[in-house]
C-alpha cells in the first residue's frame, strides 16, 4: 500500500538526523562549517555511526528510509547543490529496497 | 463587520521559481497567466487584507515545537526563508490586528492555534503571491496548516477550521473587506520514491468535489486517499480551510486551471469560489 510518509512519529534517531539538516540550512554560519567537515560539524550528535554517514556522504535514499523528514531533505539537496539526476535515482533505490523489505513482511 | 470579498486556492511549488524552464513554454505560459488571473481577481475585489492559508515547510517550525495552526500576528514578514530560493528578497505588509482578532475568536470557539509574531514566510506563501503579481499590493494574515510533518491534522479538522474562518472574519469590525488565499498541493511527491508521479485522477475528483454539495464526501475521499496522492498532496488541508470558509457564505467552487506538470512534479491546480462580492 502507498504511503506518503515513512513514520507516523519520528523517531528520535530521525529527530536528531533532521535537527543536522534544519540546523545546517537555518543557523548562521553553519552551513560553512558543515561544508568544511561534516564529520566535526555532526561529532557531538548522539546519532550511531552509519547515519552520521548517510548524511556526510549524502545518501539521500539512507536518509529517506532513516525518517528524514521530506522537505528538509529536499532543501539540504537543493542547499547543497546535489544533482537533480543523483537525488531521484538514489530515492527511486530506496523505493525498491522499501518495497523488498515490504514483500517479506 | 468585515465581508469575504474573494476565495482562492492555488498550487505552489519553489520548482515554478527556480526552474520554471523545466517544461514546455507554453504551458509556462498558460500556468502563470493562470496565476495573473487569480492576482486580479483579488485585486479587482479590494481586500483591506489577505488571509494566506499555507504550511511552513520546516523553517519557522521544527519538531522541538511543531503546532497543527498557527495564526501570525505581526506588521511584516520577510521572505522568502530558504537561502535557495530564486527571488528576491522582500517583506510583505502584515495585519496584526485582524490575526490577533483571530486568535481571541479560535481560542473562544474551541480551537487552540499557537501564534507567532515573527515568521519570516516561505514559498508556500510568497510563490502564489509573486506570480499572480500581488505581492507589494495586499496586507496578509497568514494562517499556517502543519501539512508536512507528521503527525497530522485530520482533513475533517481542516474543514472545521475553515468553518470557524468564515464566521470570524465577518466578525471583524477593524476593516470592511478581507480575501482568502489557501494555497498547497495537489498530487505530488517530495523527496519519496515517488517524486516526480502525479495523480491526475484524485485531482480532479478532488476538485470536482470541492464543486458538489457534500462536504462529507469530500472530507472522506481527502482522508481515504491522499496517500495516493503523493505527501505534497496532504496540504489539500489548506483548501479544505478555504472551502469551509466558503460554505459560510453558500459560495461555490469552480476550477481556474488545472494540470498535471510532471516537468515541476506537481499537479497544478487553481480554483475560486463565488462570493457575493467576487
Amino acid at each position: 500500500m502507498n504511503r506518503n510518509w515513512r513514520q507516523d512519529m519520528p523517531t528520535p534517531q530521525a529527530y536528531w538526523m533532521n535537527r543536522v539538516l534544519f540546523d545546517v540550512h537555518h543557523q548562521d554560519s553553519h552551513l560553512a562549517r558543515y561544508k568544511a567537515s561534516p564529520d566535526d560539524y555532526m561529532k557531538d550528535i548522539p546519532l550511531e555511526a552509519a547515519l552520521k554517514a548517510a548524511i556526510r556522504d549524502n545518501d539521500i535514499g539512507a536518509m529517506y528510509l532513516a525518517g528524514v523528514n521530506p522537505y528538509l531533505l529536499r532543501a539540504h539537496c537543493l542547499g547543497l547543490h546535489i544533482p537533480e539526476k543523483t537525488f531521484l535515482e538514489s530515492l527511486r533505490a530506496a523505493g525498491a529496497q522499501q518495497e523488498e523489505e515490504a514483500s517479506h513482511g | 463587520m468585515a465581508e469575504i470579498v474573494s476565495i482562492h486556492a492555488t498550487s505552489h511549488t519553489p520548482v515554478m521559481i527556480n526552474f520554471p524552464d523545466a517544461i514546455p513554454s507554453e504551458d509556462r505560459q498558460a500556468i502563470f497567466a493562470a496565476f495573473r488571473s487569480v492576482g486580479e481577481d483579488i485585486l479587482a475585489a479590494r481586500p483591506d487584507a489577505v488571509v494566506v492559508i499555507s504550511d511552513d515547510h520546516v523553517h519557522n517550525f521544527f519538531m522541538d515545537n511543531f503546532p497543527a495552526f498557527c495564526i501570525g500576528a505581526a506588521a511584516s514578514y520577510p521572505t522568502p526563508v530558504e537561502h535557495w530560493l530564486k527571488v528576491d528578497k522582500q517583506t510583505l505588509r502584515g495585519d496584526a490586528a485582524l490575526g490577533a482578532h483571530l486568535l481571541g475568536e479560535a481560542l473562544n470557539s474551541g480551537f487552540d492555534p499557537s501564534f507567532s509574531m515573527n515568521l519570516t514566510l516561505d514559498h508556500g506563501v510568497l510563490t502564489p503571491l509573486h506570480l499572480a503579481e500581488m505581492a507589494a499590493d495586499v496586507a496578509v494574515v497568514p494562517l499556517l496548516v502543519n501539512c508536512v510533518q507528521p503527525p497530522l491534522p485530520p482533513m475533517s479538522r481542516a474543514l472545521q477550521w475553515g468553518q470557524f474562518l468564515g464566521k470570524a472574519l465577518q466578525s471583524y469590525q477593524g476593516c470592511g473587506r478581507v480575501s482568502i488565499l489557501a494555497t498547497g498541493g495537489i498530487s505530488h511527491d517530495i523527496a519519496t520514491p515517488r517524486m516526480g508521479l502525479l495523480n491526475e485522477q484524485f485531482d480532479r475528483r478532488f476538485m470536482s468535489l470541492l464543486g458538489a454539495d457534500d462536504d462529507a464526501a469530500l472530507v472522506a475521499y481527502a482522508t481515504d486517499h491522499v496517500n495516493e496522492a503523493g505527501n505534497g498532496a496532504e496540504e489539500i488541508r489548506t483548501w479544505l480551510v478555504a472551502h469551509g470558509a466558503a460554505r459560510s457564505l453558500k459560495a461555490r467552487f469552480e476550477p481556474v486551471y488545472y494540470q498535471g506538470v510532471a516537468g515541476w512534479y506537481t499537479g497544478i491546480g487553481l480554483g475560486r469560489w463565488n462570493t457575493a462580492a467576487g
